[in-house]
């Protein structure tokens, strides 16, 4: 097969055996890779009763089939296992050059099982590939561990690392890539601590060949024609997500004192023009990418002096809004630390914001916190805490649980207030202003999430593309962000199309917002770069298989759909404020028309027989 | 000699997407090869990206370093590697002051920028241009970017293996 690296690594972290493996192109045409390569295999290999933390999880690093390609925003690696934040399917993804630069080594994905008893970290290098110690990184963060790794094997290494958070089990540790990039959710920055893996550093200088060398650049002139001249494109070299404060406080979308409201009354000092005007440097790229939304950004002085890649619009909304906070320097360097320590920021922000109203409630006091004053909004508190949390200080260690687990601790009736879906922290959509979120935060197999489905094509006038994707008979219900009607639907087939996007190893950038690339085009990306005669249809028919695939694996850990459920709330009470005043997430009637269009029982809210029949996963239940 | 045209890049627009190497490595070897590539991108923190490419040098030392005489320079100022002579020695590497030529590993031959501008059509940031000496000493910000590239020159022109 062309462009792809045409092994599997795999490594045993208790013997140290290191054994490469060629690509099942079977499988390949099944799954895909990327996404859907992970959820067979660890299907297959990650029994009931597995300790996320335990020498027996299984974790994989893999690219997709067009990452390393030409095709626009191409960078993206998938990394999964089960879950220490969820104890379900974990899944986490991230851009940069560490997934291409694995391409050009020769390999497609790394699977690691068993755990070290010491320090380690694995060093490839085109056919070379060793298991090197590392006790000299254990300790180090994400940054130190980048200068120190790139200082022994070259400049020329992409470094893949955890933070002092994912060594110290943090249950919503990053893991880190190319310094600032971030597949940040699930945990899955703690397994790799839970195995003493510290990084994964890779050097490649082989090459990648491509089914149609003679017509590729003409191919890839068009695809790159149609993403710069997309309208989106100059908005986002110009703000990245950034910009998103703004507009989502104008729908009332902006999660704010812990998804109490959706608006926020310091939403204009935490802002994209707030940034651009005084601390942004650069627009960044990863690799591939047209689209340059990556942020460098400085804080020339003060307390929170800093210079490196951050924010993200995540990051607005978890350590600002969500946390009544409008210190926007706080923000930015809140982000960098978190980078720093190997953090997912929407936890982070969404497990002080839970903390914040429960002091705020009088549930937790100074006895609790050890004199720390969790006022809504204090950007000191915010930042000592993200420190505390990296290392289990404290307080600081409860909170590294997450806020549902903390709750548990807690008590008191602090649980009211947490904002999760299974275990993980709800991103920055309040869903009560655009009901679609609502439903892809718990039917998402992570737990919540917005990035599973990503459901935006009801977020800012997408009509043309509804009608092009579903057809003009959904319109207008499905194009408006409070009718619940029909979001079952768009949902379902998001959910295909960005797990099959994820397995490709594209972008949702260009593929979902802006909706500029499709099924078709992806098909003949495939067919270009390599060289596979996969139709649209197909490749909807594998996103489907992956999605029902990820929802029997976490069946197998007890889910139905007593699990898919919101805060409430977020069902029962209404936004009191702002543009969405008044609306709830109606979400039994969109779940009842999900599973429906799943094929998914109504009562548990699994995969009927017939659906799993049409998907070839009759074996597997 | 002033009016020899090089390609430069501005490492503060340059965003890092590495597309100007990958153009030139499927244009020239129909692959996706950073290492096969005539230009390289460093990134260098704090915000820096440098796209390097061969500068066009007045007295162009790696025509004179190769043994067999490989190098020479077209009536159009273009240094070109003759294949047919090359054999790999790699003294014009060594030779080059800017990390421009490069050896690849599946042909054994010198490949270097010859200025063609596949690149410089296809930057999306639009961070690449052709340009002369005279002409980069016009553009207001020469100074600027001369300056970074001077400050970073060790880190830039290192030759480390596989960059």
């Amino acid at each position: 097969m062309f462009g792809v690296g045409g092994e599997v690594i795999w490594v045993n972290l208790t013997t140290g055996s290191i054994e490469k493996r060629p690509i099942d192109e079977d499988m390949v045409r099944k799954y895909l890779l990327g996404a859907g390569y992970l959820s067979r295999v660890l299907y297959d290999m990650i029994p009931v009763g597995t300790d996320p933390l335990g020498k027996d999880n299984v974790l994989g690093f893999a690219t997709g089939l067009l990452t390393g390609s030409m095709f626009p925003q191409s960078s993206r690696h998938v990394i999964a296992a089960l879950s220490p934040l969820t104890n379900i399917w974990g899944e986490s993804h991230a851009a940069g050059f560490w997934g291409a630069e694995l391409k050009l080594a020769g390999y497609d994905a790394i699977m690691f099982t068993g755990a070290s008893s010491v320090p380690m970290y694995l060093h490839i290098e085109d056919a070379k590939v060793e298991l090197l110690d590392a006790s000299h990184l254990w300790g180090k963060d994400v940054f130190e561990t980048d200068d120190m790794i790139r200082k022994t094997h070259g400049k020329r290494c992409r470094v893949l690392s955890i933070g002092q958070a994912g060594e110290n089990l943090v249950r919503f540790a990053a893991i880190m890539n190319d310094r600032d990039r971030a597949s940040a959710r699930s945990g899955l920055g703690a397994v790799m601590g839970s195995k003493k893996l510290k990084a994964i550093s890779v050097k490649g200088t082989g090459k990648i060949e491509v089914a149609d060398p003679k017509n590729y650049l003409k191919r890839m002139d068009e695809f790159y024609e149609r993403m710069l001249s997309n309208a989106f494109t100059p908005g986002r070299v110009k703000y990245g997500t950034t910009s998103l404060v703004e507009l989502m406080q104008h729908i009332g979308r902006l999660p704010s004192y812990n998804m109490r409201q959706g608006v926020f009354e310091g939403y204009d000092k935490i802002s994209g023009d707030a940034i651009n005007e005084k601390y942004l440097v650069k627009a960044r790229s990863d690799w591939s990418c047209l689209q340059r939304c990556g942020r460098y950004t400085a804080v020339r002085s003060g307390p929170y002096s800093f210079e490196g890649g951050a924010p993200e619009f995540e990051t607005q909304s978890a350590m600002g809004s969500r946390c009544g906070n409008d210190n926007l320097e706080s923000v930015l360097f809140g982000h960098h630390l978190a980078n720093q320590y190997g953090i997912d920021t929407i936890s982070l922000g969404g497990t002080i914001s839970w903390a914040m109203e429960a002091w705020d409630e009088g549930l937790i006091t100074a006895e609790d916190t050890g004199g720390i004053d969790l006022s809504w909004g204090n950007d000191d508190t915010i930042i000592k805490l993200t420190k505390m949390i990296a290392l289990r200080e404290g307080f600081g260690d409860i909170l590294a649980e997450g806020s549902e687990r903390a709750a548990q601790r807690i008590g008191r009736g602090t649980n009211k207030f947490v904002m999760t879906v299974k275990k993980q922290e709800i991103a920055g959509q309040e869903p009560r202003a655009q009901k679609s979120m609502g439903l892809a935060a718990v039917t998402a197999a992570r737990g919540a999430d917005h990035l599973y489905g990503f459901p935006v094509l009801d977020e800012a006038g997408f009509d043309e593309d509804i009608k092009k994707r579903f057809g003009e008979e959904y319109l207008p219900e499905m194009a408006d962000r409070l009718n619940p009607k029909y979001k079952g639907i768009m949902v379902k087939e998001c959910e295909d199309f960005m797990v099959m996007v994820e397995s490709v190893g594209l972008c949702k950038y260009g593929t979902q917002i802006p909706p500029e690339f499709y099924y078709d085009d992806v098909a003949l990306a495939l067919k270009v770069h390599n060289g596979l005669d996969l139709t649209g249809a197909d490749l909807q028919e594998i996103g489907e298989r992956i999605v029902n695939l990820n929802r029997l694996f976490n069946a197998r850990f007890g889910v139905t759909r007593k699990d898919d459920c919101l805060p409430d709330r977020l069902t029962k009470v209404k936004a009191p404020l702002g543009p969405s005043a008044g609306e709830v997430v109606e979400l039994d009637q969109m779940l009842d028309e999900y599973y429906s269009v799943r094929g998914w029982d109504q009562v548990t809210g699994l995969p009927l027989k017939e659906t799993l029949e049409r998907l070839g996963l009759e074996n597997d239940n | 000699m002033t009016q020899l045209k090089f390609v430069f890049g501005d490492p503060e627009i340059c965003s890092g997407c590495m597309i100007c190497a990958n153009v030139c490595s499927m244009y020239y070897f129909k692959v996706i090869s950073p290492t096969r590539s005539r230009v390289r991108v460093m990134r260098i923190e704090p915000a820096l990206d440098f796209p390097l490419f061969c500068r066009n040098c007045k007295d162009a030392p790696c025509i004179d370093a190769c043994p067999e005489r490989a190098l020479s320079r077209t009536s159009k100022g273009i240094v070109i590697v003759n294949n047919s002579k090359c054999n790999g020695t790699g003294m014009c590497v060594k030779a080059c002051p800017y990390n421009a030529i490069h050896i690849n590993p599946d042909t054994g031959k010198a490949i270097k920028c010859i200025q063609c501008g596949q690149c410089v059509d296809r930057c999306p940031a639009d961070a690449l241009f052709l340009t002369t000496d005279e002409d980069l000493a016009n553009r207001e910000d020469e100074g600027r970017m001369m300056e970074l590239y001077e400050k970073h020159k060790e880190e830039l022109y290192s030759k480390e293996e596989g960059f």
